[in-house]
């Protein structure tokens, strides 16, 4: 009964104060959509930082020149099976002849007599293995192998990248940090702002002898159920801009549809559990400090 | 059975400054008793009232209301105390957006009552206090009177067995003051221990009872015919 009661006063609550409940709601739905902005960002980053590191974290194993056709795939093909390595091609003396014409472009004919320049195996490292040091290791490691030449990856480059990414890192979680105190700060004080409007409520049900949990919980079910508006608004207007940047930023990476509606399911269970946690904790310290006199 | 036993008590002024009230006191008022608690405004008598039901405690010495001491309760135990106090204040205090049923509904649901036995308790409430036929209406639709009627069926809805009353006719014109303490007093002789606060000696005149005063720190017994 006590439940049902708890219920129908925290519904009746929204009603009975429209404007508390608007600004409660709309201070929320703010709140959500700037961490859930900063979370869709974080994606987007987390998916140029993991195309970075594949771009970067390629290298290139020449073949020695002494090595027959057959010897030298089999080093493709024990380059294939290493632990570190996620993908690997292997490019013949005639496919490296013709990616330089290619590249090379005018001029590129005088060359073309014969195959001058070695067969060679392209290949990616896993992402965890993408560090200076790691790549130095492997690169040790492979140099040892027979038949190889040489071992080459661009570490200038993914010095780089790796100083880029930790500065963004940084000041990605300094802004993020930033950004959810005053989330907090904004949704805490404006539901204190709505439970001190409702003092007399609090003080005719501590006069009369409700406990302390019955008289939270209307406004854990109010507050609950201004997150769930809130999340579905901030949610809405997540997913407009996400589209929105779509189609102005079609180089976008883009989520899967499932991030997509993960996002979205978040953005409400946040909002639920950020209006609960932050009625519990206004209406806790109210009720504590209300005088009856 | 209430008793203060060697109470000092004070409060915060509004100016910040800190008010004894009463040092040393110790008096005891009977079950089924009634009894005025008289002094200026400002002389401490909302504060011997809070300390019954427990909204404010004793710099030294203890209350007892029932079973419950105020220097041994626990904040748990606190809501449990006030189920069987009723308090009425000066400012009737009730719930703007609320019906006079409503309003006195309320303080039993958020007791913990069923629905069948609200109704039934909220209509008696009511009716005891002379205003069943205005349960629909919302407390803006009613005299100051009347407002005071559903405050005081709000706290005897309950069932409580001491009734506890700050300056309840501080608000109101005589005649309608007078009403009211003729409810109080009506309350009282069916059984229901009343501790009332006032300075409005014509009231204690007109319904005369144990009167305790409070002078120089002290609560002593006065004769209501002296006043």
């Amino acid at each position: 009964m006590s439940l049902f009661f708890s219920i129908r006063e925290g519904i009746a609550n929204f009603r009975r104060a429209r404007f508390a409940a608007f600004a409660s709601t709309m201070a929320m739905a703010v709140a959500l959509l700037m961490l859930g902005t900063l979370a869709l960002l974080g994606l987007e980053a987390q998916q140029v930082l993991s195309w970075l590191q594949q771009r970067v974290g390629e290298m290139e194993v020449f073949v020695a020149e002494s090595a027959t056709e057959s010897e030298a795939e089999a080093l493709f093909s024990r380059i294939q099976t290493h632990p570190q390595v996620t993908s690997a091609e292997y490019i013949s003396k005639e496919q490296a002849q013709a990616i330089f014409q290619e590249e090379f472009g005018e001029g590129a004919e005088s060359f073309i007599d014969e195959p001058f320049l070695p067969a060679s195996v392209r290949l990616q490292v896993r992402a965890p293995f993408v560090q200076t040091d790691s790549l130095s290791q492997l690169q040790a490691d492979l140099q040892t192998w027979d038949h190889v030449d040489e071992v080459v990856f661009n570490q200038p480059l993914l010095n780089t990248v790796q100083q880029n990414i930790r500065l963004a890192g940084s000041i990605g979680a300094a802004v993020g940090g930033i950004i959810l105190i005053a989330a907090l700060f904004l949704v805490g004080n404006t539901i204190r702002l709505t439970i001190y409007a409702r003092r007399l409520l609090i003080r005719t049900m501590k006069l009369v002898g409700a406990t302390d949990g019955f008289i939270r919980r209307p406004f854990l079910v109010e507050g609950a159920l201004q997150g769930m508006l809130a999340g579905m608004l901030a949610g809405g207007g997540l997913w407009a801009l996400y589209r929105g940047a779509l189609s102005y930023f079609p180089q976008m990476a883009g989520l899967a549809p499932n991030i997509e509606w993960m996002l979205l399911g978040g953005t409400i269970i946040t909002g639920i559990v950020l209006g609960w946690v932050g009625s519990f904790m206004a209406v806790r310290r109210f009720i504590n400090r209300v005088e009856l006199h | 059975m209430i008793h203060f036993r060697n109470i000092t008590a004070s409060y915060t002024a509004p100016n910040g400054e800190r008010r004894v009230v009463v040092e040393e006191v110790s008096f005891d008022i009977e079950r089924a008793e009634m009894a005025y608690l008289i002094g200026p405004t400002g002389s401490g008598k909302s504060t011997l009232l809070r300390m019954l039901y427990m909204d404010h405690f004793p710099d030294k010495g203890a209350t007892q209301v029932g079973d419950y001491r105020s220097d041994q309760i626990s904040d748990s135990e606190i809501p449990y105390l006030r189920r069987e106090v009723g308090v009425v204040f000066q400012d009737f205090q009730l719930l703007p957006d609320r019906s006079a049923f409503d309003n006195v509904a309320f303080a039993l649901y958020a007791t913990g009552k069923r629905k069948k036995e609200v109704r039934k308790r909220t209509i008696k409430a009511l009716t005891r206090v002379g205003l069943n036929h205005k349960r629909t209406q919302f407390p803006h639709e009613l005299s100051g009177g009347e407002q005071q009627r559903v405050v005081i069926a709000r706290a005897i809805a309950n069932d409580p067995w001491v009734l506890l009353a700050d300056e309840p006719t501080g608000n109101l014109d005589p005649a309608v003051a007078s009403d009211i303490q003729g409810l109080l007093v009506d309350l009282h002789h069916q059984g229901m221990t009343l501790l009332m606060a006032t300075h409005d000696y014509r009231l204690v005149k007109e319904y005369p009872a144990r009167t305790l005063a409070i002078m120089n720190r002290q609560v002593v017994e006065v004769d209501p015919d002296t006043l």
